[in-house]
Order: structure tokens, then sequence, then C-alpha cells
């Protein structure tokens, strides 16, 4: 005879009331779960992102859009910069690193950036196999990319006009593979690299035939180069007072600091996650109110039980373990059963996202957090069967058996 | 041994009954009698540490449960008394042996289920130890009581009205039993009863006096 075994002797009596116990419980826990994992792949995903990236340089228009364009790949940008006002900015004596990146077309669905030599610096990616690119119209794919477009070093391919899949092929410009790169956790994984001149060529090339076409004398001119935007680090926190103030100085220029316009994508995204939270904080409290009515209903059809218990030697406080210990193993299914739950939600709004085009999100591995899950579980089952476990504690064996004799 | 002098029990602040003189030697059975309302539980209660006591004593082979503290009191009940009731017998969900085991449970001492099916089987309950309390008679689950208020060889028998609902030839049973029980464990028997049918077996009887 153990109290657990006197526990397990209670619940079996109302299996089912229990099972909706751990379940509410679960659900409850899972969805905080899913909702807390998820903002934190995201805000990983963000830091990743920005790779301590201090400001971004581009054209005129809503400043997130620039952030979310030229940082987070997940958007289309606010047009160009002329590619001398970005070189100009880059040589300020506050400005530690610096990249140039040029958006304009896409294989499959994947980025291809013209890039210069401090975009991958920035997120510290390293050549798994290959080469870097060192002529026009060679790449080095992501290891995300390289998965998805099933290509290797040596392997050549053509792109698409745009950001997304479906726009017209520049058949006559193919891409080929120099190098694959190690895999980073960052954005540079779904993106294939190239140097800028490829971007212009192909570009120009256009530009050209367009003008040809249309009989223009003007398409013999070229145009000067762009980029698309120029990310800097600071030397210094000065570098936070002069550069965005110099960019603001030049027409059509515009300035971001991604931790910023992060911070306020966030708060954006937030509110939808907020809504969610509240209602997991909902379904937690209706989940530990349902528990204090039915703990409260069990301990009151066990009276008599409990009185026998006490007649025979047994103590207040190990009445009060037995509620508590029945409060803790409820608790712990529920948590760990919660837990998986919201494991499972979390990953699949997660692939749901890296599948429409979002943001590809790493669910953190298993850590202090899921331990920090289970255990408020149990706290929540425990302060639930607090004044429950009191009443089993004050059970008065005189007063029941005399009402039953 | 049992020895009552003037025991005034009951609850709250006032006391609702008196048993003036009791001494029952080991093995020795008495009935406190006494009409509907007169307090017989309460005194019982008392006796066990379980009332609260306005007077007097009620020593068991010379302890007396009211001198002890909460945890004692509880460990010491466990160890020294056996209870029987009228009709809370058993804790469902367990078994007919674990029912039995529970005695040493509360009284945190070992639990010898060698002596637990001993017990059950001198009381004709040998088939269904391994049965859950629900599954099992009335008749059975007292009997049941019976072997777990035998257990840890209690200096002193309680039974609360163990007969009141039962028919003649149940009643002379548990009568037999419990009388049986008492002179094995050589320990005094006290049975509160108002059924005259255990008034024709036991010739000892204290009157329990209602306190206005």
């Amino acid at each position: 005879m153990t109290t657990l075994r006197l526990v397990f002797a209670f619940i079996r009596r109302s299996p089912l009331g229990w099972a909706f116990h751990v379940l509410t419980l679960a659900l409850g826990v899972g969805l905080t779960a899913a909702i807390i994992l998820f903002g934190n792949a995201l805000d990983d995903r963000f830091k990743n992102d920005i790779a301590g990236i201090d400001l971004v340089v581009g054209a005129k228009g809503s400043p997130v859009q620039l952030i979310t364009s030229a940082i987070f790949q997940a958007d289309i940008p606010t047009g160009n910069i002329p590619l001398e006002t970005a070189e100009r900015l880059a040589k300020n004596r506050m400005v530690a690193a610096s990249a140039m990146v040029l958006l304009g077309d896409n294989v499959k669905g994947l980025r291809i950036v013209g890039a210069t030599e401090g975009y991958p610096a920035f997120y510290g990616a390293s050549l798994a196999r290959g080469a870097w690119y060192a002529a026009p119209m060679e790449v080095v794919l992501g290891s995300a990319a390289a998965e998805t477009l099933n290509l290797d070093v040596g392997a050549t391919f053509v792109g698409q006009h745009g950001l997304t899949g479906g726009g017209e092929m520049h058949g006559e410009f193919p891409y080929r593979v120099t190098g694959v790169l190690n895999e980073t956790g960052t954005v540079i994984d779904r993106l294939v690299l190239t140097v800028p001149e490829s971007v212009w060529r192909i570009h120009e090339h256009e530009a050209k035939e367009e003008a040809e076409e249309k009989g223009e004398a003007a398409a013999a001119e070229p145009r000067p180069r762009e980029v698309t935007a120029l990310l800097i680090k600071y030397r210094s926190a000065m570098g936070a007072v002069t550069l965005p103030k110099l960019a603001a100085e030049m027409p059509d220029i515009q300035a971001a600091a991604p931790p910023v316009e992060a911070a306020r994508l966030r708060s954006l995204l937030g509110t939808g996650a907020a809504l969610m939270t509240w209602l997991a904080i909902a379904l937690l409290a209706v989940s530990g109110i349902g528990f204090v009515i039915s703990l409260f209903a069990a301990i009151q059809q066990r009276r008599r039980e409990l009185a026998l218990l006490r007649t025979i030697g047994t103590t207040p406080a190990r009445l009060l373990g037995i509620v508590l210990l029945e409060a803790s193993l409820l608790g712990l299914l529920g948590g760990i059963i919660g837990l998986a739950l919201g494991r499972l939600l979390a990953g699949a709004i997660a692939s749901a996202a890296g599948a429409h085009g979002g943001p590809v999100l790493a669910i953190a591995a298993f850590g202090p957090f899921d331990l920090a899950v289970i255990g408020a579980a149990l706290a929540l089952s425990l302060i639930a069967a607090a004044g429950p476990a009191l009443s089993a504690y004050r059970t008065d064996p005189a007063q029941i058996l005399k009402a039953a004799a | 041994m049992l020895e009552i002098v003037a025991l005034q029990a009951g609850y709250g602040s006032a006391p609702v009954a008196r048993l003036p003189e009791l001494r029952l030697e080991p093995g020795a059975a008495a009935l406190l009698v006494g009409g509907s309302g007169s307090g017989k539980t309460t005194l019982m209660l008392a006796i066990a540490g379980l009332a609260r006591r306005f007077g007097g004593h009620a020593r068991i082979g010379g302890t007396d449960l009211a001198d002890l503290g909460g945890g004692a009191r509880d460990r010491a009940r466990a160890r020294m008394v056996g209870f029987v009731f009228q009709d809370i017998h058993l804790v469902a969900g367990l078994t007919a042996l674990e029912n039995v085991l529970l005695a040493p449970y509360a009284a945190g001492v070992a639990q010898d289920i060698e002596r637990a099916r001993g017990l059950l089987a001198r009381l004709g309950l040998a088939g269904i130890a391994g049965q859950r309390a629900e599954r099992i008679s009335r008749g059975q689950a007292q009997r049941v009581a019976i072997a777990r208020a035998l257990m840890l060889k209690p200096r002193l028998l309680l039974a609360d009205e163990p007969t009141a609902s039962l028919d003649d030839q149940a009643c002379e049973a548990v009568a037999g039993l419990l009388l049986d029980a008492a002179a094995e464990a050589n320990a005094p028997l006290l049975i509160s009863t108002h059924d005259s049918r255990l008034k024709a077996r036991v010739a000892l009887h204290v009157q329990a006096e209602a306190m206005a």
C-alpha cells in the first residue's frame, strides 16, 4: 500500500473527468508553448538575419519594407539607389563593414542576390564545397537553396525576371554554380549569391533590347549602375549619429536601422500573437477552474473514505499529500502532452510559414524551456489543488461519521 | 485494558455526552448503549482521540490518546485502536488485501502482507483478497474491515453500530466475529449499539448519557 496506489484508486473512479482535465490543461499549455516557441524562433530569425547590421540605406519608401526586402529577403524592394551614392557612403570612416545587395531575379522562387563580398561576411558564411564566384554569371548557393534546387557545383541554370517564380526567363544568360555554402541558420541559406555585375549585365542587356525594339537612339548610352541597398556596420556608436543624418541629406535616399524596424515588425505580428496568448491564458484559466471544481467535488465524494482513513490513523498531512500528489500527476501528464502538442503546432506553423515564402524558422531544440513548461503546468495544478487539498487536510472524522450514523 | 473515568466528549465549545465509568480487561467485551442522539459515536471518537475531550480519562493500556499531540496521536491510534463501523468499511478502487494493508500504511509501519493474507483467510475471505472493494458484498466488506482492525494487534477494538442494518443471521455472525477477534487479539472490545439482538450476546452494558 502506497500513497501512489491510493491516488490511482481515486483517479480510477472518474477517469473521464481526469482525462478532460488533462486535455484542457494540455490544450492551454500546448497553445502557450507554441506561441512562445514560434515567437522565439521568429526573434532568433530576426536576430540572426540582422547579424549586427546597424543601418540599411536604400531608396525612399517604407523603412519596414526596406528592412524586410534587403535584410529578411521577404518583400519587394523600395527601389534602387545609384551605385555611386552607395560607394561614397561605404567609404565613410564611420563604417566598419559594409555590403551592397542588388535584387533582381529569382530561380524557382529563390532570390538571386547580387552581393559584394561583405554580404556573406556579415553572416559568417563559409564554403561547404567548390569555390567563391569570381566572374559574372557565377553563383554560390546557400545550403537550403542548393537542396531546394537540387543543384551542385558545376551545374548551370537560368534565372527568371522578378523576385518570385513565374517571370520571364533569361534564357540567354545561364548561371553556373561554383560553390555551395555551409548552413548558417540565417537568410543566406535560402539565397543564390552572385556578383552585382551578373544582375547588371542581364538587365542592361534587357534594357538595350527593349530600346532597340522601340528604335530609340538612347539605347547606346548605358544607364548609371544601381544597387538595391547598402548594409552598414558602424565603427563606433558615433556612426549612429552621423551616418543616418548623412543619408537623409541625399536625395531619394532613406536609411533604416534593422533592430528598430524589426521591433516594429515584431509588434505588428505581435497583435495576432497577443490574441492567441489571451486565448491560451483563457484556456489555462478554464482548465484551472475546472480542476478546482472537479477536485473539490472529488474530495466531497471521498469525504467518508477520507474520514475512514483519518480514524484508522492517517495523518491530515498525508491526506493533504494525497491530493497534491494527484494534482501533480495530472499536471505532469497535462504538461507533457501539452508540450508535445505545442511543439507539433509550432513546427507546423513554422513549416507552413516557410512553405508560403515566409522566413524559415527553426523551433528551438528540447531544453530548459521545455522543463519550464512542464514545471509551469505542475505549478498551475498544484495552485488549483491548494484549496481542495486544504479541505482534505481539515477532514473531521467525527463530524462525518456522526452524520452517517 | 481500557479504563474510562468521567469521560465528557463533544465538539466545538460544549460537551454532548458523558460516560461515567468503564473498566474492560483484555479480551472482555462491553456494549455502549443509549438512544439515538445520546452521543454514543461521540464517546467512541473521544476514546480514540478524534472528538474533543471536556473532562475525564480514557486510557488504553495506560495511554490516554488525548494527552498526545496531533501526529503522535494519529500514529498511536493507528497502532493501538482497531475501528469497525456500520457502513463505511473500505476504500473503493483498492483490493481487499490493500484495504487491510491501509492499517500499517496509516501507522507508518512495515506492511506484513503475509499477516494480512492470513487474517483474510481466517475470516473466510482468502478468495477475494485480490478483488476490488466496490465488487465485494457489504457483509464481506465489513469482515475485511475487521481484518484491518486486527492487522496491527490493537490494544482496543471499537465497533460503532456494527449490526445496525443487518438481518438476524448476519448480526449473529458479525457479533461472533467481533467477540472472537477480541478474544484472539486479547484486546478489550467496546461496541456502541442500540441493537437489542446484541444485548443478548454481551452482558456488560454501559449507558451513554446525553448532556444538554
